[in-house]
């Protein structure tokens, strides 16, 4: 087989790609932020005094990981508005992608919650702190460290699974490898500009994270 | 002097198991008062009822005359005025040990940062660990972080210092530097419940045993008397077995 890689026709298309890599970066941004926000109150659930929550809690969570992503993508954009919530591409790709990876965040901050020693809370209660005290002093600090490195590997899966977003049809990195491989007919020269690009992503969110961390975590300060 | 904590028919239950079948005492200012007994008498677990930790099941808890009530949030006010210090340390792990003596003082007291500074200065020097302000508690050794602990309690100026077996996750070597530190709270004239199985600490700095077994105080009185001739047959048989 003859196959020539050339940028060549290729690179009018560029412009757009700008535009889409900001699509991809602003939707995963956001699905990741609503996602902390949304599986801290199902780890709170899944540690609830009532069963009831916790069962609902950890339904959520098996139902959001056992499920592709793609098919919550469908159900949110195609299936909804049978029941009457129309959704434009980019809130149904937001929406779809922030309810799958609270799942996973939920399960994340779970484990870090469940790290920090029970006798860390009784030393700030035997103290006098209120519960947001104790919280905001002594849990939280102990809990980021302990997800600090997780919550980096969903942040690069958020990313990543923010492809699917092409198939709800939001102008992101892989609908323009999509649609311009279909109307350049250079499918391979676009495959590989896009695979770049999200390498290029999360390689970032990667090393910033690391050297954040270290910052941070500076001080033999490790337990 | 005056009485700081009163227990009467204390009860505590988990599930179907009594941990405390009917604690009663009265504790005045001053006093240093050991528990001593076998495991599992609930020694540990008359403490934590004490600062509202666990919740009690029957009979009332009085600390500086108002009730101790677990779970509500007046439990705070008489954890202000207790300090604790537990068996296995609880120091927080993120913070350097200044930082863990400074915390509750600025946090739950109020109080300005530079006066709790100067303040917890001071106690290091009292635990003598003034050379270790800066370590974090992974970089020190078990004796040092329960110094730490003990500044950490002080640090509030506690009206009643609760201490849950400090010495039981030691070795050896270290022991002798907390029960230093200890005896020198004891000559300041502090109020103490301590939890030990280190008699010979409770009967030269104790001015109070308690001996309990099975959730029940069976016998109580001046420590050096306990140890030399116990009345009871249950006391006399621990604490001859566990001085020889």
């Amino acid at each position: 087989m003859n196959y020539t890689f050339t940028l060549r026709t290729i690179y009018p298309y560029l412009g757009e790609l700008w535009q889409a890599a900001a699509v991809t970066l602003w939707l995963s941004s956001l699905a990741i932020v609503l996602s902390i926000a949304l599986g801290a109150g199902i780890a709170v659930l899944r540690r609830s005094r009532l069963r009831l929550l916790r069962v609902l809690g950890a339904v959520y969570v098996e139902i959001m990981r056992n499920t592709p992503l793609l098919v919550i993508l469908y159900v949110v954009y195609f299936a909804a508005p049978a029941i009457g919530i129309r959704l434009s591409s980019f809130v149904a790709a937001l929406l779809g992608l922030t309810l799958n990876s609270a799942g996973y965040m939920a399960e994340i901050l779970r484990a870090g919650l469940i790290a920090v020693a029970p006798g860390q809370f009784e030393a700030a209660q035997s103290q006098g702190m209120t519960g947001w005290q104790v919280f905001r002093h002594v849990v939280f600090p102990q809990v980021f460290r302990t997800i600090y490195a997780p919550l980096g590997n969903q942040v690069i899966a958020v990313i990543l699974a923010s492809s699917l977003a092409s198939a709800v049809a939001v102008e992101d990195v892989a609908s323009w490898m999509q649609t311009v491989g279909s109307t350049s007919f250079r499918f391979f020269e676009t495959f590989v500009i896009a695979a770049i690009v999200y390498l290029v992503l999360c390689q970032t969110v990667n090393i910033a994270r690391l050297l954040i961390g270290r910052w941070l975590f500076r001080q033999g300060a490790t337990r | 002097m005056s009485e700081i904590l009163a227990l009467d028919g204390v009860v505590k239950r988990f599930g179907a198991r009594t941990i405390l079948d009917g604690i009663s005492m009265k504790v005045s200012a001053g006093e240093i008062v050991c528990f001593v007994g076998p495991s599992g008498t609930g020694k540990s677990t008359l403490l934590r009822c004490v600062n509202g930790l666990e919740p009690i099941q029957g009979g009332s808890i009085s600390f500086e005359g108002a009730p101790v009530l677990a779970q509500t949030a007046s439990i705070r006010a008489v954890r202000r005025r207790v300090g604790m210090i537990f068996q296995h340390f609880n120091l927080y792990p993120h913070l350097t040990a200044l930082e863990n003596v400074m915390l509750a003082p600025v946090v739950v007291h109020g109080e300005a940062r530079a006066a709790v500074e100067a303040r917890a200065r001071g106690l290091f020097d009292t635990v003598r660990l003034s050379h270790r302000i800066n370590a974090y508690p992974a970089q020190m050794s078990g004796g040092e972080q329960q110094r730490v602990a003990i500044a950490r309690a002080l640090c509030t100026n506690p009206h009643l210092l609760m201490f849950d077996e400090p010495t039981s996750a030691l070795d050896p070597e270290t022991v002798g530097d907390v029960l230093g530190v200890m005896r020198d709270l004891a000559r300041e004239g502090r109020t103490m419940l301590v939890v030990t199985h280190e008699i010979r600490f409770a009967a030269e700095v104790g001015t109070r045993m308690v001996f309990m077994d099975q959730g029940r105080i069976v016998e109580e009185g001046d420590p050096r008397q306990m140890v030399a001739s116990a009345s009871t047959e249950r006391a006399r048989q621990f604490l001859g077995a566990i001085n020889h």
